[in-house]
């Protein structure tokens, strides 16, 4: 029958099937290629409906319990390691233990499947509080406070983890190093499989309307005026093309979240970047365009490099990339479980070896010995995975690209810049959670912190509708990793799952009223409110979501439950590390009081108050409805988004309760951090002082908004030079742009350019001056020959020759002086024999 | 008075030989250099006779010495005739008697 | 009618066809008087074709079912070759064969000749002379890869330089007589190293230490070792050096003036296939010889005549002086990362398409060399040897799919030559629109060579990063930051010629799409580099067993040599995760006392792969196909006194002093 595994694979090959169709008979397709999209819309909505068939066998075979308390049982603090006591019996035990389920083993290079493994991950049913960290001599002390939660009544019986994961497909096998194509499902991945389908069957039938104009066979670009008589150019249309790009971006996600290994994750990160590129550069006549793309991908790229570097760590270390265990070889995460509990054992953190017996038993390789795994490699690692993360999904330091690539399509920038490409990031810090240590995870803390701020201000003063989402996504995926960061795993991929349908409803919207108005500029706006109403009260309800209304401790919209589960997590790490807790907390509050403020100065710019240009206003009309569907569609979406049904219990929190691992390698380097765990923080005390917390940072932020720019009562002074330098430099994104340009960009031009000069310079001239030593050589050769051989042969001949002529002076020809020489001789000759 | 001695005879003999010698470089007439050589001949012979009378040490008396001499008279009058000869030709080829004309095997 | 069937499909005729038919096909036409332009062309095309017929019908396993039976690529030995005595005087044999490793890198030379030759047909001038100087290299590319003989390598690897000279110094750009004639320079002085290295090896050489099963394993027939009493028999035969520098007392360990000839050998022949290769000190002749030669031309020498460096490397260095690899890797490694970032740094800078993409081939070829130098066998630990396994394989994947990509490029910027005839980057842009088709496989083929994953130039990339962290981690971060550089590079150029409102040089109008002949040149290469990009199993099921057995033979004399001491000495610095071994746990004293195979290390019956009973390192590995048959050991059957002995007196000096006197000293 239609597995789980095998349901969703349909649901994952399917764009790559729309994709190769439009590739091949584009021209085929309808008139203009228009059949392409409906095409491609259809794949895309068929593998919803198969994500969702697959979401209903996964719940009824394993069913979020409906327990009236607060906090469903199953994998409350559910974790990924063994409990200590069945670890250490016996290594084939632990394999008993987590025996139940059945593996598949792709055979090398075919796509058959067996039954999927269903490893069940048994945690320590006593609640002696035993988990592993408090047992550690190092850790008890310090920690006091922690312990007396640890043993409080709200811990539960930690319920196995329901996991489906097998390979397909083995890409390449060296001994025991096996890269391998395969799936990894638990409630996670369903969530993420239908978030992502969903959103994208929404966006293209979205698109269908807003890429109307790309059907004529000759389009004329506005924006890119060229010839003598400055008119716009013309270009054919390229509606096919679109939707082939969209299906092969909803490919490549879906192969990402499926993913069982690092490197198939790697794989599919770099394809969803190159889509990225290809969708941002869509309009590629338009100089901005194609730079934003070269930017957005090498900026990704510079995040891939890290990642590169932590896969090859990881490599190096376990010789794995699989997440989870298979017969062959223990996978990453009961690698780091055991190495933590090795810790315990031997005071030092090892990396079992690799037994592969042919009986399929997982034990560790007596002739591969344990290698000591240095910490620091652990963190590496870690590090070098979430510099992929940030690289994804636009966090501080790599986020310059996002908001440049707002040139693309709206559509675009919803599916890819705002719900799913970029949530890539936040997944992986999820789906790799066990692996981080604590000192990752503060890392993870504080950069997600620093982009919610850092965005959120350079938000306040962005003009253009677009670029003000994007600081705001931007923003937003730093509250997840803030969340990551502190140990709220669900909160953070709860406010992820919620976020992805608010967010695509503003994009969606920004890209209606773009239709409609033409320009993007929010300066030529105002007063739309009549104009197109839908479009305005469906990016209300974005605006209210995302800022988190609701009433304070019981309902509210999507973003109040998700925004609410974070800020928990966040009041909770203020009893475990008090100091530094609070600031964490205070910061996370501003920046929630901040998303409010600018969403809701957004909506009032642009549909409240006088229209600032009257032309856009008069012609300005609503959008057809192929494209007020979707956004009617997605707000209600973003309304019950984070309800809880309440006889079932069921909800997106609770079912990603269930998936939740929890990360239980125990710092080395900064003990003091410690992650709080987060059941803890389903506490009801908590909720209530934390959901009225939230409630008056977001009132705060949309009074002011409205003062501001809702009645105009207040007027930001111009004429204080001080402000205008504040907006200058939040409009300016506070110059990392240029002092990227000149820290990175320009010295490695400056470089290129020295290295084409050694070439030519020195090595070329380098070889010319060899060659010429070689001529020179080879002329003294010459000159040697003609000199000093010949020179000396010749000077001999003329010397003898010389001299005969001065002998021949003594041939007179006059016998009487011959006779006179013997004479002389013979006298000579005498007196020398008389004296010798 | 005292004997005449060998020694006496190789001083005279010396006087022919050198002036005999003296006469053949200087002259530049043929017949003088013909002249010149006679007296050189014949101061060898006295030579030759005067160690035939007083032999050198090492040689017992002999008469080598007076038969060498005899035998140089012979010598000399074929070399006058052989020398006449040549004079008279190198007359007819020179018109003039000047040992000196006969430059042709200069260098 | 059998016998001529076997006859036919015998090694003999079937690899001297594949080398000698391009060779008649010269004569052919140079001789030919009655044969015009366009019939020469299609002459030497069906040529070219005919030889790839011939190697494809080898590469499928089960075609050959003559004498030799199906080729069990697994075997990771000479699946397919044969030895006829040429100057037997010197030990001089004919002899050819294919194996692992020379025969995707036939494959890759049979695909790209006649896609070479379909794109000369622009060529005008002396279009006769042009076919039969192509012809000839053809024969000399193929005869090089296939020779297992070094005196006939080293004939084929001069009949390739002469006809490359003539086909640059004649046809090509501007520049050519210099090109041409640096080229030719460059690459003679390599080649007269390697002469030197080839006498070295020969007159160091000395077949009567091999034992009857390894003299047949490398087709000698050992008849020919009663001839001469006394004496030394020399030999040229590859397989038997490198057995004899497998040997415990090997040959090659002798001094020779203060160094042991083994790392005479390793540099002269090392600093040979450098400037082929290129490195980078040794690497401007690439550029300007691909700049001035004609769109063909330049495919050839960037698709194959780069990859005999690389094949040489791993045939002769790799195999035959495994103690010099051990000492230099470090400066081997150097010289790679140097060449990648100076590669695509250099790529950066140029405004000319074809000598970015000339730079782009320094950068790639360096991935080739830092994955076979990273040496990542650590004595103690026998997984260790898997990780260089997958080095050793990207790199020769590497060679493989920078062939195909490079080759391509070279084609696309040639077919824009010839129809603006000119390279300036800066006047280039808007092609996406004008030629539609054009643009979609260049894009293909950049990306593949940008390393996106999927097609073929990331599988070789990802391998040798990721293996090169067990050598030293700081190299796996150098190589891997190279990524960004070749990003930049290779988009910077995407976007300047394809992208962009419209086409800013000469000849707007002459942009026309492709032809039919070019899309026949295109689509084969874009369509190899998705499927090796999808599919690598396709190439590693032929090369990888060869890798196996050689990292296996390394492995054992690293085993043999180098001490098992807790801190392993010479370059092998501990990668940053490994600070010291874990003296406790049974399993790695147990593994201690394994690795130093002791004489029970049987030779095995001929043929089959049996399980070596001995040394238990190996039984448990169930690699799959990828199982070593270290068939024909040969090594322990001449040494008279037990190797547990020799390893005692094996005094393991520092790594800086010369490793070979220490042993030489030991043996006396």
């Amino acid at each position: 029958m239609l597995s789980i595994p095998i349901l969703l694979t349909i649901a994952w090959l399917l764009p790559l099937g729309s994709f190769l169709a439009i590739l091949f008979w584009a021209p085929r397709l309808g008139k203009h290629g228009s059949a392409a999209g409906l095409l491609a819309t259809v794949a895309i909505a068929a593998s919803f409906v198969c994500a969702l068939a697959a979401a209903s066998l996964w719940f009824t075979k394993y069913p979020i319990p409906s327990a009236e308390s607060h906090h469903p049982p199953y994998g409350a603090s559910g974790s990924q390691p063994h409990s200590q006591d069945t670890r250490l019996a016996d290594p084939s035990a632990r394999e008993s233990a987590s025996a139940p389920g059945l593996w598949t083993q792709g055979k090398a290079a075919s796509k058959t499947q067996g039954p999927s493994q269903l490893i069940l991950w048994n945690a320590p049913s006593d609640r002696s509080g035993s988990t592993e960290r408090s047992s550690r001599p190092d850790q008890a002390s310090r920690v006091s406070p922690r312990h007396e939660l640890a043993n409080s009544p709200t811990r539960e019986p930690l319920g196995p983890v329901p996991l489906l994961t097998g390979d397909w497909y083995v890409l390449a096998e060296f001994g025991h190093l096996r890269l391998t194509l395969g799936y990894y499902i638990d409630t996670l991945t369903i969530l993420m499989v239908l978030m992502v389908t969903l959103v994208a069957t929404l966006i293209h039938i979205y698109s269908l309307g807003y890429m109307h104009e790309e059907l004529h066979p000759e389009v004329s670009d506005q924006e890119i005026l060229a010839g003598d008589p400055p008119q716009p150019i013309r270009r054919p249309g390229r509606f096919a093309r679109f939707f082939q790009y969209l299906s092969l971006f909803c490919f490549s996600m879906l192969g990402l979240v499926l993913a069982n290994n690092l490197f198939m994750i790697f794989i599919f990160w770099e394809l969803v970047g190159i889509c990225s590129y290809l969708l941002i550069g869509f309009y590629l006549e338009r100089p901005q365009a194609v730079r934003a793309a070269s930017k957005a991908f090498i900026v990704n790229r510079v995040g891939d490099f890290g990642m590169l570097v932590g896969l090859a760590a990881w490599w190096g270390a376990a010789g794995t990339f699989h997440f989870a265990d298979s017969p062959r070889s223990l996978g990453l995460f009961s690698r780091v479980a055991q190495a933590e509990l090795d810790h315990n054992r031997t005071g030092q953190v090892v990396s079992p070896g690799i037994r592969e017996q042919p009986s399929g038993q997982v034990v560790n390789n007596p002739d591969y010995p344990e290698r000591p795994v240095a910490y620091g490699l652990l963190v590496l690692g870690g590090l070098g995975v979430f510099c992929g993360c940030v690289g994804k999904s636009a966090q501080f330091p790599l986020h310059v690209w996002l908001p440049d690539a707002m040139e693309g399509p709206t559509p675009v920038s919803a599916l890819i810049h705002a719900a799913t490409m970029v949530a890539a990031g936040v997944y992986l810090v999820g789906r790799f959670y066990p692996a981080f240590p604590p000192e990752v995870l503060l890392v993870v803390a504080v950069v997600g912190l620093a982009s919610l701020l850092l965005a959120g201000m350079m938000a306040l003063a962005a003009t253009e509708i677009k670029r003000v989402l994007a600081f705001s996504t931007i923003s937003q995926l730093g509250l997840m990793m803030f969340a990551l960061g502190v140990g709220g795993w669900t909160a953070g991929l709860f406010h992820l799952l919620t976020h992805a349908f608010f967010k695509a409803l503003l994009f969606l919207g920004a890209g209606s009223v773009i239709h409609c108005v033409g320009t993007g500029d929010m300066g030529q706006m105002g007063g739309l409110v009549r104009k197109i109403p839908w479009t305005a009260g469906t990016m209300l309800v974005g605006c209210l979501a995302i800022a988190g209304a609701g009433i304070p401790p019981w309902v509210g919209l999507s973003g109040f439950h998700s925004k609410d589960a974070v800020l928990a997590q966040a009041y909770l790490l203020m009893n475990y590390i008090p100091g530094i807790g609070h600031l964490l907390f205070s910061l996370a509050l501003i920046g929630a009081a901040m998303t409010a403020f600018y969403m809701f100065r957004l909506w009032y710019l642009v549909f409240w108050g006088r229209p600032r240009s009257l032309d856009q206003l008069h012609h300005a009309h609503e959008s057809p409805p192929v494209m007020v569907v979707p956004l009617v569609v997605l707000s209600v979406f973003a309304i019950i988004a984070g309800w809880r049904l309440p006889g079932l219990g069921w909800g997106i929190a609770p079912a990603l309760e269930q998936a939740r691992p929890i990360s239980f390698i125990s710092g080395q380097w900064w003990p003091w951090w410690v992650v709080p765990p987060e059941a803890e923080s389903h506490q009801d005390s908590i909720h209530v002082v934390v959901s009225w917390l939230a409630f008056t940072a977001a009132a705060v932020g949309f009074v002011l908004a409205t003062l501001f720019y809702g009645t105009g009562l207040f007027r930001l002074p111009s004429g204080v030079g001080v402000l205008n330098g504040l907006v200058l430099l939040l409009q300016r994104r506070f110059f990392i742009d240029e002092l990227y340009q000149r820290l990175f960009v320009a010295p490695a031009l400056h470089l290129a350019s020295w290295a084409a000069l050694i070439d030519r310079k020195i090595i070329d001239n380098l070889a010319e001056k060899l060659a010429a030593a070689v001529v020179a050589v080879a002329n003294s050769g010459d000159l040697l020959d003609r000199k000093v051989v010949d020179g000396s042969l010749v000077g001999l001949g003329q010397g003898i020759y010389g001299l005969g002529r001065q002998l021949r002076q003594v041939q007179t020809g006059l016998l009487r002086q011959y006779l006179l020489a013997v004479v002389v001789g013979t006298i000579v000759i005498f007196v020398l024999v008389q004296f010798l | 008075m005292n004997a005449v001695t060998c020694f006496h005879y190789y001083v005279v003999a010396c006087v022919l030989f050198v002036t005999g010698l003296f006469c053949i470089l200087s002259k530049r007439n043929i017949i003088a250099v013909l002249l010149g050589a006679e007296l050189v001949l014949n101061g060898a012979s006295l030579n030759f006779a005067t160690l035939g009378v007083w032999p050198a040490s090492m040689v017992d008396a002999a008469v080598d010495g007076q038969l060498l001499a005899l035998f140089v008279i012979v010598l000399a009058a074929a070399e006058a005739a052989l020398a006449l000869g040549i004079a008279l030709s190198f007359y007819h080829l020179h018109r003039a008697p000047d040992v000196d004309e006969a430059r042709e095997l200069h260098g | 009618m059998q016998q001529l069937a076997e006859a036919l499909t015998s090694p003999f005729v079937i690899l001297s066809a594949i080398v000698f038919l391009p060779l008649l096909g010269a004569l052919t036409v140079a001789v030919a008087p009655r044969l015009t332009e366009e019939e020469t062309k299609i002459f030497s095309l069906w040529i070219t074709i005919l030889v790839l017929i011939l190697v494809l019908w080898l590469a499928i396993p089960g075609a050959v079912d003559g004498r030799l039976g199906s080729l069990p690529w697994d075997q990771g030995r000479v699946q397919y070759g044969f030895s006829v005595g040429w100057i037997e005087a010197f030990g001089v044999y004919y002899f050819l064969g294919l194996d692992g490793i020379n025969f995707p890198l036939v494959l890759l030379t049979a695909l790209l000749g006649p896609l070479a030759m379909l794109a000369s047909f622009g060529i005008d001038r002396q279009v006769r002379a042009y076919c039969a100087l192509f012809l000839l290299l053809h024969a000399g590319m193929l005869g090089v890869f296939i020779s297992l003989d070094l005196f006939l390598f080293y004939v084929f690897w001069e009949v390739v330089l002469l006809p490359m000279y003539f086909l640059i110094g004649v046809w090509g750009g501007p520049r050519k007589e210099y090109a041409a004639i640096k080229f030719f320079l460059f690459t003679l002085a390599g080649s007269v190293l390697m002469l030197v290295a080839i006498l070295l090896l020969y007159f160091y050489s000395d077949l009567r230490l091999l034992n009857e099963v390894s003299l047949r394993a490398c087709q000698i027939d050992p008849a020919v070792l009663s001839g001469k009493r006394g004496q030394a028999v020399h030999t040229f035969n590859m397989l038997a050096l490198a057995e004899l520098a497998r040997l415990p007392q090997s040959p090659f360990d002798q001094d020779f003036w203060g160094l042991p000839v083994s790392v005479w050998i390793f540099w002269l022949l090392m600093i040979g296939f450098l400037i082929k290769l290129p490195a980078v000190p040794l690497h401007t002749w690439l550029p300007d010889a691909h700049v001035e030669a004609p769109t063909p031309i330049s495919m050839l020498l960037a698709g194959v005549l780069l990859k005999m460096g690389g094949y040489g490397i791993l045939r002769l260095c790799y195999t035959i002086c495994p103690d010099a690899a051990y000492q230099f890797a470090w400066p081997i490694c150097a010289v790679a990362l140097v060449s990648m970032v100076y590669g695509a740094l250099a790529a950066m800078a140029q405004s000319d398409f074809k000598r970015l993409v000339a730079y782009s081939s320094v950068s790639h070829m360096g991935y080739v060399l830092l994955g076979l130098a990273a040496w990542t066998i650590v004595p103690g630990d026998p997984s260790s040897r898997h990780y260089w396994t997958m080095g050793m394989s990207g790199a020769v994947y590497q060679m493989i799919a920078h062939g195909i990509t490079s080759a391509g490029m070279f084609f696309l910027v040639g077919v824009v030559y010839d129809r603006v005839h000119h390279r300036d980057l800066s006047q280039f842009g808007g092609l996406f629109n004008r030629m539609p088709f054009y643009s979609a496989v260049s894009l293909i083929i950049f990306f593949a060579a940008m390393g996106l994953p999927g097609l073929c130039g990331f599988i070789g990339e990802f391998f040798v990063v990721v293996a090169s962290w067990r050598f030293y981690p700081g190299v796996a971060m150098v190589a891997a930051s190279v990524v960004i550089l070749t990003a930049g590079y290779i988009l910077w150029t995407v976007a300047r010629v394809f992208f962009g409102p419209q086409y800013r040089g000469p000849h707007p109008e002459a942009l026309t799409d492709m032809t039919v002949r070019e899309k026949w040149v295109a689509i084969p290469l874009a369509v190899t580099a998705v499927i090796l990009g999808i599919y690598p199993k396709l190439l590693l099921g032929y090369f990888q067993p060869s890798v196996t057995r050689t990292v296996y033979h390394l492995a054992t004399w690293a085993d043999r040599h180098l001490e098992t001491s807790t801190t392993a000495t010479g370059p092998q610095a501990k990668p940053l995760g490994e600070t010291k071994f874990v003296p406790s746990q049974i399993s790695s004293a147990a593994s201690l006392s394994q690795t130093s195979p002791g004489l029970a290390h049987p030779s095995l019956p001929h043929g089959g792969p049996a399980r070596p009973d001995g040394s238990k390192n190996s039984s448990t590995e169930t690699d799959g196909a990828s199982a070593p048959s270290p068939l024909a050991e040969g090594s322990t059957v001449t040494g008279q006194r037990p190797e547990g002995v020799l390893d005692q007196a094996i005094v393991r000096p520092g790594a800086d002093q010369p490793k070979g006197t220490g042993l030489v000293e030991g043996r006396r």
